[in-house]
């Protein structure tokens, strides 16, 4: 395969009769809305207005939509070749309007299968590693084998010996099955999504908090005045969110960003009146809180805000938090040691030594004149009149000191009066669509994780497959090893597990097979079956015993919420590759095998509908939408399908008999009248997520991080290694590595160094570098924490429960004063290049104690020069001018 | 530049300006290949060594001047210290005019389109169009 990329200087039109559907993009949060045009190969439109289905003349104008010839690509429909358009929709009015689209999303076309093309290694047959090699094998074959694995690995090992790994975001009909397999038919604790070592919340600090951490809409980030961005660059990752909503609507915004790089958006920012407060990795608790104090010193509170809506003392305590239940929030908003009212925080702020700014400029790396002039932009009131202050955050933040960040950047936004309000809001930018609906809760009792006081808490998967405890797990659509930290270590877990077990395939036989891993099982190893679309690395090409081939977007109608609960219906417009089926069907026939009941859906729409009850009562609920539909004869997905690119924004409701969207979450401007029909009214449409209806402001403790913190800051020749996403790659590059356009920008890992640390090591940009450390830690063993204070790094570490490993990663220098001195920055996950180019092998294997989340941002690193990249002196791939030119 | 071996319509050669005549970073805007809105392009001499550069120091390149993104014109936007079109005003794409006009940065779902230049004597002629302009569906097609 080549991926030499050609530009193309014409593309054939849509005629008038071509077919044309909705969708949405695949990619990013933003979930931007798009139309797919497509026809017989052998026909084409002409560039009059009454010739092509776009109903132009060419050209077209400023803004009126084109068709690029990267938005163009050729598969198949009903067996037979047909052009495919994949174009922004011009005609939206929310999201992307006028058709606005990333770069991502832009050439969604070249995702498309495609026989001929890059995309012509999709999985298209079930395989089975015999002899070493995958061989195609039936469905029937495959899945009678993992099934009675299965059996016999959960009735002789019980069912936390049964593992899942799976995406949550990759559609409800996909991610209901998978739930309802795992937690309802199966019940295993040994569940963990594709980004964490277990399910839980992500920013649990706006959860306890009371703040749904997608409670915003993308209209209140153009209405702010000042929106504080932590660890994101929302340009580079949540695009449009920040060129069709950031950078329009209230002119006067200034955009404060709390991040270790000034990268285009913050270029941008600070040309319009925004700020830098450029800090080292991992400090931004101590940055948050010193912005704080500051603001409480002064006395630029949102004094009424905090009088009516949040709690106080008693509030939190009568509340006991969100009930009596031992889940990790409720243990955590009821410990005592964290909710507290505005005098009681006031007083624990103003002891905090780290907060006082001298020492937080000297812990942060931000100069203290910029803490305190974030201060005054958030919260000082000009002529009388308080800012409307807005707070976005994302992984630069609470993947490197989870709780801390998350719970002082919740207390200081509620301290600026954010959250419940137009423009005045507090959310994540989000990093994957909102696609999952559990049918059943994860079986918190039955992980094996426990903090002292017996506080429940999901599993460590990574950590619970190393300690020798999973038998059989299955895969499905993520790059397990190269999405986890300490990846090289977890690989050579996996591979001493898998390939060098004794008990390897010789033949399709099922039950030969079957018994051969079941061998495999009882000898302490493990079985892997992936399911994806691609054969990736290392998962799929080397460790997987049985590879199941998934279909995907555009070859099945599904359908889920984007980073503002807005619902679409991704229409089907080609036929899946081969023999691949969709997740939930692959997921219903294992689940036949297995003699469970429930799974006997004929179509996606079946799914959906079913799924609808689980959503019910939720941030996602759109039950009311399949009530209707239900009314009126429909199908739900056609319901869906009618609204198109604007789709409806959840929880739904029935107003006055019609569907109508909920805009944002804590509303305190939301008027509701009597629920109608099937619509719930819960609490926090319009208060605050907690038994009061008030927000609560929890301390963020340094002395639970600052240990870990200081055993992991980069000594002599060591330097900080983070990582991230940029503009033109998406995810793991899984699509992107069979887009010619997008690897002739990017044909390989690249990382952001400082003059300043480049200079002394003789490395330019252009240069092959490689980024190394024997010092990677790693906790092991320890699930059940007993002692008061034992789940501190300090103390793990004197229990012996912590060790050192390896990692590397070769990347190509981009020398730039984007990047703070002392700073290494590459791709979060570059697949193509595994193992060589893998910067999750430098993360530390230590997550946070108290919620169970790596710190990814936190990686070290040695680097130096290994050569010259190809790229350096070439004209035709690679750039190394500045990203941040304004 | 193997890779760039495009698919360049043939076009009549168009004299846009002379080597003597084009001064450092300092653009001249003509259209080409049609006389249309979306055709505006600018010759500039980069001072630099580019990807399909003329001249005796291989740095006077062509680009049209109309953002693959969405259309949005990016006159007044050559940054000579950088040898960069943008970033856009409108969503701020940025193209490297030394590579091809590839994206540094941005959403366009090209590169900015190269006018591929010939010198005959002192003259330069714009002789072919690398990658297709906005709003085009064909670079041969005259506008409807």
């Amino acid at each position: 395969m080549t991926n030499d990329y050609v530009p193309q200087d014409k593309i054939p039109l849509p005629p008038p009769d071509a077919e044309v559907r909705t969708t949405a993009c695949d990619y990013c949060i933003v979930g931007c809305g798009y139309r797919v045009f497509t026809w017989p190969v052998g026909k084409e439109g002409g560039p009059r207005a009454d010739q092509n289905a776009l109903g132009m003349d060419m050209p077209t104008r400023t803004f009126q939509g084109w068709i690029s010839p990267n938005q163009h690509n050729v598969t198949l429909i009903d067996g037979k070749r047909h052009h495919v358009v994949v174009q922004p929709d011009p005609n939206a009015t929310v999201v992307n309007r006028q058709g606005n689209h990333s770069i991502r999303g832009g050439t969604l076309a070249l995702k498309v299968y495609n026989p001929d093309g890059p995309t012509r290694d999709r999985l298209q047959s079930p395989l089975l590693r015999v002899n070493g090699e995958l061989t195609p094998v039936s469905w029937d074959t495959a899945l009678d084998i993992m099934a009675r694995v299965s059996r016999h690995v959960i009735d002789t090992y019980g069912e936390a010996a049964w593992a899942m790994k799976t995406f949550s975001y990759q559609y409800f009909e996909n991610t209901y099955a998978i739930s309802k397999l795992a937690f309802r038919s199966i019940v295993t604790p040994a569940y963990s999504p594709h980004d964490k070592p277990g399910p839980g919340a992500d920013t649990a600090g706006l959860d306890d908090s009371g703040i749904n951490p997608f409670s915003a809409s993308y209209e209140d980030w153009s209405e702010a005045d000042v929106i504080f961005l932590s660890g994101t660059d929302p340009f580079e990752s949540k695009t449009i969110v920040f060129t069709e909503w950031m950078m329009k609507g209230n002119t006067d915004k200034k955009l404060i960003f709390a991040l270790p790089r000034r990268t285009t958006g913050v270029a941008w920012a600070e040309q319009h009146g925004g700020i830098l407060l450029q800090l080292i990795p991992g400090s931004d608790t101590v940055l948050q809180l010193a912005i704080a104090r500051i603001i409480l010193e002064n006395g630029w509170e949102d004094s009424e805000f905090i009088g009516k809506w949040v709690a106080n003392a008693w509030e939190i305590d009568a509340g006991m938090g969100r009930g009596t239940r031992n889940t990790p929030w409720q243990w955590r908003t009821t410990w005592g040691k964290l909710g507290s009212g505005i005098e009681e925080y006031r007083e624990w702020l103003f002891e905090q030594p780290h907060a006082e700014l001298d020492r937080a400029a000297e812990i942060t790396g931000v100069p203290a004149d910029l803490i305190v002039r974030a201060a005054e932009m958030l919260a000082k009131p000009v002529d009388g009149v308080r800012p409307k202050a807005s707070f976005g955050l994302e992984k630069g933040n609470y993947w490197s000191n989870n709780y801390g960040n998350t719970a002082s950047f919740a207390a200081l936004a509620l301290i600026c009066g954010a959250g419940n309000r137009p423009g005045q809001v507090v959310s994540r930018l989000g990093g994957h669509q909102r696609g999952w609906i559990g049918a059943a809760s994860y079986p918190i009792d039955k992980s094996p994780n426990r903090l002292p006081g017996r506080r429940r808490q999901e599993i460590d998967l990574d950590r619970w497959v190393e300690s020798g405890n999973v038998r059989f797990a299955w895969v499905i659509g993520t790059t397990w090893i190269n999405a986890m930290a300490a990846s090289h270590e977890l690989h050579d877990t996996f591979h001493r597990m898998t390939r060098r077990n004794e008990h390897q395939l010789t033949t399709t036989d099922v039950d030969q097979a079957a018994a051969t891993l079941i061998a495999r099982a009882d000898s302490g190893g493990m079985v892997v079956a992936v399911q994806d679309i691609y054969l990736q690395s290392p998962i799929g090409d080397e460790l997987a015993d049985i590879v199941l081939p998934a279909s995907t977007w555009g070859e099945n109608d599904f359908a889920r919420c984007n980073g503002e609960r807005r619902l679409r219906l991704y229409s089907k417009f080609n036929d899946p590759p081969g023999d691949s089926r969709p997740d939930w069907w692959i997921i219903a026939q294992f689940a036949r095998k297995m003699g469970f009941e429930g799974y006997d859906w004929q179509d996606s729409n079946q799914v959906f509908e079913e799924a609808a009850r689980s959503s019910r009562g939720g941030v996602l609920d759109y039950f009311p939408l399949v009530r209707y539909a239900q009314s009126q004869g429909r199908r739900a997905h056609d319901v869906l399908r009618d609204m198109g690119t604007t789709g409806i924004q959840t929880p739904v409701r029935m107003v006055n008999g019609e569907l109508v969207g909920t805009k944002r979450l804590h509303d305190s401007t939301l008027e509701l009248g009597t629920p109608e029909g099937p619509t719930v009214h819960r609490k926090w449409l319009t208060h605050f997520h907690t038994h009061s209806g008030k927000a609560v402001l929890n301390k963020s403790p340094w002395e639970w991080f600052s240990d870990f913190y200081e055993r992991i800051t980069p000594t002599g020749d060591e330097l900080w290694m983070t990582n991230g996403r940029i503009n033109e790659l998406w995810q793991s590059a899984y699509d992107d590595s069979r887009k010619p356009y997008i690897t002739q920008r990017w044909p390989d890992n690249y990382v952001e160094i400082h003059p300043n640390d480049a200079e002394p090591r003789g490395i330019e940009s252009g240069d092959e570098v490689i980024m190394e450390s024997d010092d990677i830690l790693v906790q092991t063993g320890g699930f059940t924490i007993v002692k008061g204070d034992e789940f501190l790094f300090s103390k793990m570490e004197e229990n012996g429960l912590i060790r050192s490993g390896k990692g590397h990663s070769k990347a190509v220098a981009i020398v730039t004063d984007a990047v703070r001195p002392g700073l290494l920055f590459t791709n979060f996950i570059y697949s193509p290049g595994w193992p060589e180019t893998e910067s999750n092998s430098l993360i530390h294997r230590v997550p946070d104690p108290i919620t169970n989340r790596y710190r990814f941002k936190l990686g070290k690193a040695k680097i130096r020069k290994t050569g010259e990249s190809p790229y350096k002196d070439s004209f035709e791939s690679m750039t190394f001018k500045s990203r941040n030119i304004i | 530049d193997t890779l760039f071996q495009a698919e360049v319509a043939a076009y009549e050669g168009v004299k846009i300006g002379s080597i003597q005549d084009l001064a450092l970073a300092q653009p001249q805007e003509f259209r080409y290949p049609w006389d249309d809105a979306n055709c505006i392009s600018y010759l500039i001499k980069l001072g630099v060594p580019a990807g399909g550069g003329v001249g005796p120091d291989k740095d006077i390149v062509a680009f049209n001047a109309i953002c693959p993104h969405m259309g949005f014109p990016l006159l007044g936007q050559f940054k000579s210290e950088h040898q960069v079109m943008g970033p856009c005003p409108s969503h701020l794409s940025t193209y490297d005019l030394t590579r091809h006009g590839m994206v540094v940065a941005g959403h366009a779902t090209e590169g900015l389109p190269q006018v591929m230049l010939e010198t005959r004597g002192d003259d330069i002629y714009a002789v072919g169009v690398m990658g297709l302009i906005y709003g085009f569906s064909n670079n041969e097609a005259a506008p409807v």
